[in-house]
């Protein structure tokens, strides 16, 4: 798995590419937590991200859960229909902010 | 069901048990379901599906903590378009009556891969591994 983060205003944008499963899932926590933990708006890009697995899912459902702690949010933007396939398989399509 | 009748096969392939495996997995399935011209979304859950199969013999049956040398098998077998994924592995004996995904609707993270290897598959199954092996799992799809 490799990532871009990006910055613009009040938004900071984490680009996943890759295969998201267990072996990687430490890592993206390690990229996307700091960022949500700034406080900013976060958008997660998954356009580049063909696979996910459960522990992927748990990346993002703890994502959105720690955003809304910090009184921030995170959106799921531009789901590959691979990846969206999983998050409905999960019944996350309502609770995920996808965009 | 599939309409198109699938060539019987066998494949069997070691791997290590360690997360990292988890990529050769999936590799490994997508090269069978190549061959037995599996139509892509149904690929999709399927590698996903035996994906979480492995990885809960890497997370449960050896808590993270395998053995560098330690190894699984998965076996991909379709015969008469029945598809059977078969895993062996030295772990930690499964008890089938523990194994359960958590409450779809309690949203929390974990717990979610044996609900998608429940929902993708139409049969799972835990057999008596023979020796050298201790869990052997079988997960059966009719094509």
């Amino acid at each position: 798995m490799s990532y871009k983060v990006t910055e613009e205003g009040n938004i900071s944008t984490v680009h996943l590419d890759g295969e998201i499963d267990m072996d990687v899932t430490e890592k993206a926590k390690e990229v996307i937590f700091p960022v949500i933990d700034s406080g900013k708006e976060v958008h997660l890009n998954l356009s580049q991200v063909q696979y996910m697995d459960s522990s992927g899912i748990s990346v993002l459902i703890e994502s959105h859960q720690r955003a809304l702690e910090k009184n921030t949010k995170v959106i799921i933007k531009d789901v590959s229909k691979s990846v969206l396939k999983v998050i409905m398989m999960a019944k996350l399509e309502q609770i995920l902010n996808l965009e | 069901m599939s309409e198109i009748a699938h060539q019987d096969h066998i494949e069997k392939k070691a791997f290590l048990v360690n997360s990292s495996s988890l990529k050769d997995v999936r590799v490994f399935c997508r090269e069978v379901f190549e061959k037995l011209h599996i139509q892509e979304d149904l690929k999709d859950e399927l590698v996903l599906a035996i994906a979480e199969a492995a990885q809960n013999i890497v997370k449960h049956a050896f808590k993270n903590s395998a053995s560098p040398t330690e190894l699984m098998v998965v076996q991909i077998s379709c015969e008469n378009n029945k598809l059977q994924i078969a895993f062996y592995d030295r772990g930690t004996p499964v008890d089938p009556k523990k194994v359960k995904h958590r409450e779809i609707d309690n949203v929390k993270p974990g717990g979610l891969g044996t609900f998608f290897i429940q929902e993708i598959m139409d049969a799972v199954e835990f057999k008596d591994g023979k020796k050298p092996w201790i869990n052997h799992l079988v997960l059966t799809k009719q094509l």
